[in-house]
Formats: C-alpha cells, structure tokens, sequence
C-alpha cells in the first residue's frame, strides 16, 4: 500500500480525474472530500463489501434451490 | 444490415434467445463484476416473483434476484442525482426494482433477500445499475413473509454515525 501524510486541505491527485482532499479531522473521523468522474462508482467499505458478497451469493444459488424457491412464492397478484 | 437479430446466449438455465429489446445495458456493471455490461432477465416460472438476472456474455453470471413488491409493499430505495442520472431516470414508472437473493445449499424454503443491494432498471431505456443503501434501513437478509424490522435502530442508536453523513457540492 502507498502510503502518504496529508493535512487537512490538501490533496491527493488519482491521476487526471480524480481528486482527493482531507477536509478536515475531528477526533477519529476525518473528513474526506471526492472529486471523482460520474463513471466512477464510490462505495464505503462495508456497504461495497456486503453488496459483493450479496451477489456472490445469488450467483452461486443452486440450481435445483433456484427452482424450488421459484415454486415456494407465488407473485403478488395485486401488480 | 439487417434488422437486428435475437441473440442467442448461454444461461444458467441453458440456452436462451434473447430479443434485442430484452437486453440490459449495466454502464457500471455489477458491484464484483464490473466488467459485464449487458444483462437480460430470465424467468423461472411465470407466477414467481424470482427471476434470474442473466449476463449476456457469461454464462455462470446469473444473478438470483426477486421482486421485492411482492413481499413487501413499502420498500423503498434511496436513488441519487447522480445514479438517477446514469439511469436516466425521469419517471418512476419506467423504474423497475430488483433484490438479489440468497438460498441456504438445499434450504430454499430459507431463502432470503438482501434488501440493502437493490438492482433498479430503467425498463424504458433498458438501462441498470446496482445502488447500494447507504442509510441501514432494511436487512441484509430478509426473509419472506416476516414482520420487516427496522435494521438500523435494533442495534445500538445511532450505529452509523461513525461514517458520517455524505454531502454533496
């Protein structure tokens, strides 16, 4: 991993695009501000990991369980 | 040329022909698999709210996923300016939702759906992107036919503070 020290208000370029700045830090939260092309998803963490894993999961279903399930609910009649 | 032709693609389910207007463009892809781009949504039966959410280009990369609406009426998914944006999105009725779903091996009565990942599709644009919940309103797992319990508040007050709120300028 690259390591850099910044203090807050400065920056850190990803090459053309993308722009990292320390806003501020408070106690243990620092804030980070992201200057990033729309085409570039941003994620935290936790939530991109949860979703990975999430879809992990579904692409991994068992394919006699995927045609059980199917059979276990039936579709809101009310649509 | 002539007219656009259907494609036949390989599913997990097998072969399938896949009209041009049924196929999805993903411009993000999915989260872990950001590299395909084109989707389409293959029933299993046609009374059940599962579906499969099918790469056009890899047969394995199909995606368990279920319509949420018919199990839960008011579930709600958060779509930002920017993803709204991507999906080109100006009416909700051209919006479609999906939630993956995960089956315990050889348990599918225990199927539950992951309501913190949601899949929205422009039906109209035929365009998708995955938009993941930030706030953790609802389950991970969520299982059909339960009570839905707040997620977020069940575990300590506030237990998101630590990430802060997100801003825009």
């Amino acid at each position: 991993m690259l390591i850099l020290t910044r203090r807050p208000g400065e920056s850190i370029h990803l090459g053309d695009r993308i722009k990292i700045t320390v806003l501020g830090v408070q106690g243990k939260q620092i804030k980070i501000g992201l200057e990033v092309p729309q085409d570039v998803p941003v994620y935290r963490e936790e939530v991109y990991l949860r979703v990975l894993e999430q879809n992990r999961l579904a692409m991994e279903a068992d394919q006699q369980d995927v045609f059980a399930a199917a059979a276990l609910w039936q579709k809101n009649k009310t649509e | 040329m002539a007219k656009k032709q259907d494609r036949v693609i390989q599913s997990r389910i097998g072969a399938l022909s896949v009209p041009p207007e049924r196929v999805l463009h993903f411009p993000r892809g999915l989260i872990g698999f950001e590299q395909e781009r084109e989707f389409t949504l293959v029933q299993i039966r046609e009374d059940s709210p599962f579906v499969i959410l099918q790469s056009m280009n890899d047969p394995r990369l199909g995606l368990m996923v279920a319509d949420p609406y018919s199990f839960i009426q008011d579930y709600d998914v958060v779509v930002g300016e920017a993803e709204r944006k991507i999906l080109r999105i100006d009416n909700i009725r051209q919006v479609l939702v999906l939630v993956t779903v995960t089956i315990p091996p050889g348990r599918p009565q225990d199927t539950t759906l992951n309501l913190t990942g949601p899949v929205v599709i422009n039906r109209e644009d035929r365009v998708g992107l995955q938009v993941p919940q930030v706030d953790a309103k609802y389950p991970t797992h969520y299982r059909p036919g339960e009570p839905l319990e707040p997620a977020g508040k069940a575990q300590g007050q506030g237990g998101d503070a630590a990430s802060g709120q997100d801003t825009q300028d």
